[in-house]
């Protein structure tokens, strides 16, 4: 059974750790300079963006039971959970989904990359393999294009499932937008609460422990992935490993693609894979600013997107009739250009991402 | 090749229509066979008037050509069984080619469907996204796919939903 050996945590720990320290040697020598009558004001970003780092390791070394709801708002309604959740550091957990009613009993277990879907509706198991839920050089990176990006602003404390906090937010440094907020638990570093907002300032998402108990005992075979009895294995979806070598990525999907002209400021691209997907070689590009992700896919085979039972809506920019739908917070927009199919995907505004997709021109 | 050439056989070979072969057994056998050869210049002098006639097509045709048109006509005329066979042939073959294209376009399963678009499941897109975006702080509160799909599903179609895994999953059983 793959799951990740606790050196390659470690190692991934201490990479962290040491990228953090350096990152933060060097943002933090402005605002850290002893100013006259200087306090709380000047240290407080460093503050934060340390908080945000022990909170990004947290999960690595803190175990925990809790219950923990989550919501995610489109444009005119929400989806909500509540899920039991188990976690054994490093990388074990399991969620049980107690809300809503069509997902009551099922569960998941992840295992390193590894995640075991029981689906007690149909008695089967689907398991998938993702490379980046440990991608080391994402997760080092996060931190990094965060404090490039962002300016972590220190907020007031607040008690979450009995618990001390402190919340941080991220603000926007182009757009001086909150982005997110985070309220880390005081003692043990991990996020009890989370809030994503939209660039109009309404929350996107959110997340909260409504339980929490810390406790290092948690059995073993919580997290076996034995069959039930009659449950069937299904092969899931094994992802494909994202790369930062774009020109290999490219030179296997076999043809030239084009990319936009066009990213909101402190976006990059951060790496590209190609997948087969119903016999269309798809490219994909990823772009972030830490925070915030945007997906490029191409095909060369003017394969369009089968929205199936989804609604899409026409939007129309540079004379393309493009479809777009909304899942959550998320929006995917599909267009055609020079005989390339593009679906964009990101929790942008749509009209940003329409912006975006003008300037994917050759 | 002592048997005489059939009229047939005098006509393909004077237009160089039969296969090499025995386009040479004929010409040799054109050199020994008087009474063949003398068939075969009737032959390509009839050709000959047929291709000047056609191109002078306003010009009427001389009184000896057309009596040697009718006899050649009235020569190669098929028996009464041949003729037939020639005029049942439509009447049976027409309706015969009918119902095998019916057949054909009712009973296979891609005769009447026109081949399906090259397509990418847009749940495919979504799924990808959320499996490779950065979530650096705090839990993914994304639900996986196939759970999401369970029976009773969302209650409004007009959001997305992330079906691609949960449909593959589904063909596979």
């Amino acid at each position: 059974m793959p799951w990740s050996k606790p050196s390659f945590v470690v190692l991934t720990a201490a990479l962290a750790v040491s990228t953090v320290a350096s990152l933060l040697l060097g943002v933090g020598a402005e605002p850290t300079a002893p100013a006259a009558g200087a306090s709380a004001p000047a240290d407080a970003p460093d503050k934060a963006t340390q908080l945000l780092r022990a909170s990004m390791l947290a999960p690595q070394s803190v175990s925990y039971v809790g219950q923990l709801e989550t919501v995610r708002f489109s444009s005119s309604r929400a989806e909500a959970t509540i899920v039991r959740v188990e976690h054994r550091a490093p990388d074990r957990t399991r969620k049980w989904y107690v809300a809503p009613e069509s997902l009551y009993g099922d569960y998941t277990i992840t295992r390193g990359i590894t995640t075991y879907e029981f689906d007690t509706r149909h008695s089967r198991v689907v398991t998938s393999r993702n490379p980046s839920v440990e991608n080391q050089v994402a997760a080092i990176g996060a931190l990094g294009l965060i404090t490039q990006n962002y300016r972590a602003l220190l907020g007031s404390e607040e008690t979450i499932a009995g618990r001390k906090t402190q919340s941080v937010s991220l603000i926007n440094k182009y757009s001086g937008e909150r982005a997110v907020r985070v309220w880390i638990d005081e003692r043990t570093d991990l996020v009890l609460k989370k809030e994503q907002y939209s660039a109009n300032g309404s929350v996107a998402a959110q997340l909260r422990f409504e339980e929490l108990r810390y406790t290092a005992s948690i059995p073993a075979d919580v997290f076996s992935t034995t069959l039930p009895a009659g449950y069937k294995e299904i092969a899931g979806r094994d992802y494909a490993t994202p790369t930062t070598d774009v020109g290999r990525v490219v030179k296997e999907a076999g043809f030239t693609p084009i990319i936009p002209k066009y990213l909101p400021e402190g976006f990059s691209r951060l790496s590209g894979d190609v997948a087969t997907v119903s016999g269309v070689k798809t490219l994909h590009f990823l772009y972030s600013d830490g925070l915030r992700t945007l997906s490029l896919f191409e095909d060369a085979l003017g394969a369009a997107a089968d929205f199936g039972k989804l609604k899409p809506q026409t939007v129309q920019f540079e004379g393309h009739d493009a479809q777009y739908v909304e899942d959550g917070p998320t929006t995917l927009l599909t267009w055609e250009e020079h005989q390339l199919h593009f679906a964009l995907v990101s929790d942008l505004a749509l009209r940003d991402m329409v912006e975006i997709a003008t300037s994917v021109v050759p | 090749m002592n048997e005489h050439l059939t009229t047939n056989t005098l006509i393909d070979y004077v237009h160089g229509e039969l296969p090499s072969a025995e386009d040479a057994l004929a010409h040799t056998h054109l050199q020994s066979c008087t009474e063949c050869r003398s068939e075969f210049e009737r032959e390509t002098r009839l050709s000959e008037a047929l291709r000047f006639a056609a191109a002078e097509d306003e010009r009427e045709l001389p009184s000896m050509v057309k009596a040697e048109i009718w006899q050649a006509v009235r020569a190669a005329r098929p028996s009464p069984y041949a003729r037939f066979a020639t005029w049942l042939q439509p009447l049976v073959a027409v309706p015969a080619a009918a119902i095998l294209v019916a057949v054909v376009y009712f009973a296979s399963p891609l005769g009447h469907q026109a081949p399906a678009p090259l397509t990418v499941d847009a749940s495919y897109y979504l799924e990808q996204h959320a499996a490779e975006q950065m979530n650096p702080l705090g839990e993914r509160n994304v639900t996986p796919a196939v759970l999401e799909t369970s029976d009773t599903g969302r209650p409004d179609p007009s959001v997305g939903s992330r079906t691609a895994v949960a449909a593959a999953v589904d063909a596979v059983e």
